[in-house]
């Protein structure tokens, strides 16, 4: 009986030797919990092909006819009545037009002469010619060639202003320019 | 050279001469003479339908309108009518018509034939009761104005002169969006399209034989010359350099001058383009502007605008066919452009600015007078006269909007012919 008791307290101590042993790797300090790890994040992009840095000249080749003339660069200079000299206040304008041609060299533009209602339209004609005619010999003296330059007259036919007061009649005495050739 | 001068003075003046022994025969005719009575009594109908009391109806008023706008013949008043038996064709009591005071009875008939309408008209010379013209004449529905207008020119032959309510009008408006060139009757009736594009037509002027128009046009990127046979529907472009207008067909329509700027210095000249070889002579050499080229009725001598004398204030001149011989005819006043030389001879009809306002004036070159035609605080303009020359067409903006008028040579009988869009540059064929 006594054996039996050493027997089994021998078998326990064993066992519970045997379980102390394999319990001494619990005690190991568990490793500091696992952290989930975030991917850092990527910034998908596709390459960005660098372009060439554009002059203004360049921009400019790039638009339409149309869209140039919408634009408006060359701006109008207005007359006296009956009068087809520039006027002093005209100068400046076609200073600035000029400038304006002379950086795009390719440009060539039509000068169109108008009138006001007053007057017949023969009479008209030959006066919007001749304010057409000034204005591009203005421009010439400024340097611009002539084989860039075109005039038209249309007389009284097309007025911007369709009212029939002097000032209605002041806008619609005028040249205005219209790009044709780039 | 003194030769060729004294020449040139004596062609000049053999010339001058012909014209104003011409004009005085003219004047008698148009100013001295009183109108003549012509009586119209109401057609016989020869088919009892509607259509045809209708086509008699229309051609009767059609007609009637003519007579009294030719200022040759003057309608019976209506009432006298009522004074007499009426008209019986087969048989003309011609004493009642001569106690009614007509001169010239014109009595119609109208049947309908199958749809068309056929018209007969006879006229009688009332105090010598003869017979003088018989016309028979044949339309559908929509020629029957033609038919009136046909039987009134057939009066006018009568009377020695030539037709003119047959004749057209030609002219722009933009009654269909844009500036494009329209004919119609000389008394505003039937407007007809010629033209057919976005791009802006004007200033049409008629040949001669009246089956050319000659036009400017945009269409080629500047403003070229024209002419396009309205009938055939061809059409060529005879000049393109510079700006090209004022077409002015010589009056046996084998030359064409107009106006131009296709010189390097881009000033308006006046060349004649000789319509059968093509080939243009420039007739005028100057700084100023020259413009408007109206023809004489001899073809000998071209009327036109220039501001030679200052820029700013045209004057007409007047040079022979060659470009020689150039002198002034326009005076007082600083401002007159748009001659039109009358089919009389005698007189050039054109506007003149005075105080802002246009009007057309009529100076008789015989005498130097100058009647005023139109007086409204408008701008009148573009004057073209009639073949006979007793009735002018113009435009003006006296409604407000630009519509074509017509008036006689001396100021009465202002009459507007154009309502839809506005309508400007007439030119009647003569």
């Amino acid at each position: 009986m006594k054996k039996l008791i050493i027997f089994s307290l021998a078998i326990v101590l064993i066992f519970s030797l045997s379980v102390s042993c394999k319990k001494k790797p619990q005690e190991v300090p568990p490793p500091p919990p696992q952290v989930q790890e975030q991917p850092p994040v990527e910034k998908v992009e596709a390459p960005v092909v660098q372009e060439p840095q554009l002059t203004e000249e360049e921009i400019f080749l790039q638009k339409s006819l149309d869209q140039i003339n919408r634009e408006k660069p060359l701006a109008m200079i207005f007359f006296d009545y009956d009068k087809s000299l520039v006027r002093d206040d005209a100068k400046p304008v076609l200073e600035t037009n000029a400038r304006w041609l002379s950086r795009f060299r390719t440009i060539k533009i039509l000068i169109e002469g108008h009138c006001d209602e007053r007057g017949t339209e023969e009479y008209n004609l030959a006066l919007g010619e001749r304010r057409a005619k000034s204005t591009m010999d203005y421009l010439l003296s400024l340097g611009i060639s002539p084989d860039r330059m075109r005039i038209i007259s249309y007389g009284k036919s097309q007025p911007v202003d369709p009212g029939h007061s002097e000032a209605a009649w002041q806008m619609n005495r005028r040249a205005q320019f219209l790009i044709i050739e780039k | 050279m003194t030769t060729k001068r004294i020449l040139a003075a004596l062609v000049a003046f053999l010339s001058a001469f012909g014209l104003f022994s011409q004009q005085e025969v003219v004047l008698k005719i148009s100013e001295g003479m009183p109108m003549i009575n012509l009586a119209l009594p109401d057609f016989a109908v020869r088919t009892p339908t509607p259509a045809a009391q209708a086509a008699a109806a229309e051609i009767h008023e059609t007609l009637a309108a003519d007579v009294a706008y030719s200022r040759i013949f003057q309608p019976l008043p209506k009432a006298y009518y009522g004074y007499i038996r009426p008209i019986n064709p087969e048989k003309i009591h011609f004493k009642d018509w001569d106690s009614v005071q007509a001169r010239l009875l014109l009595v119609g008939e109208v049947r309908e034939d199958g749809g068309r309408f056929v018209f007969d008209g006879k006229v009688y010379d009332v105090r010598s009761e003869r017979f003088i013209v018989g016309k028979r004449y044949q339309a559908d529905k929509a020629g029957l104005r033609l038919v009136a207008h046909k039987m009134a020119d057939e009066l006018m032959k009568l009377h020695g002169e030539k037709p003119i309510f047959t004749t057209k009008v030609a002219f722009v408006s933009n009654r269909d969006g844009n500036d494009e060139i329209y004919m119609m009757d000389y008394d505003g009736a039937n407007p007809t399209r010629i033209t057919f594009n976005k791009i802006k037509d004007y200033m049409p002027a008629w040949s001669p034989d009246q089956r050319t128009i000659a036009f400017t046009s945009y269409r080629a990127g500047s403003a070229g010359l024209y002419l396009r046979n309205i009938y055939e529907g061809t059409e060529i472009l005879v000049s393109a350099k510079g700006t090209n207008y004022s077409g002015a067909f010589s009056p046996d329509g084998k030359r064409m001058a107009f106006c131009s700027t296709m010189t390097e210095d881009g000033n308006a000249e006046i060349y004649v383009l000789d319509l059968a070889t093509m080939r243009t002579r420039r007739l005028t050499y100057n700084s100023g502007t020259d413009t408007s080229p109206s023809w004489s009725p001899t073809g000998r001598e071209i009327a036109f605008t220039t501001d030679r004398l200052g820029a700013g204030s045209p004057q007409i001149y007047v040079m022979d066919a060659e470009g020689s011989n150039v002198r002034k005819v326009s005076f007082g006043g600083n401002y007159h452009d748009a001659p039109a030389w009358a089919p009389t001879g005698d007189r050039i009809a054109y506007v003149s600015r005075v105080e802002n306002r246009f009007d057309l004036y009529v100076l008789n070159l015989r005498t130097n007078q100058i009647v005023k035609l139109t007086e409204s605080n408008a701008f009148n303009e573009s004057p073209s006269w009639s073949p006979d020359g007793r009735h002018l067409v113009f435009s003006s903006n006296m409604s407000g909007s630009i519509q074509v008028y017509s008036i006689d040579y001396d100021g009465a009988n202002l009459k507007r012919l154009t309502d839809r869009g506005e309508n400007k540059l007439p030119n009647w064929t003569n």
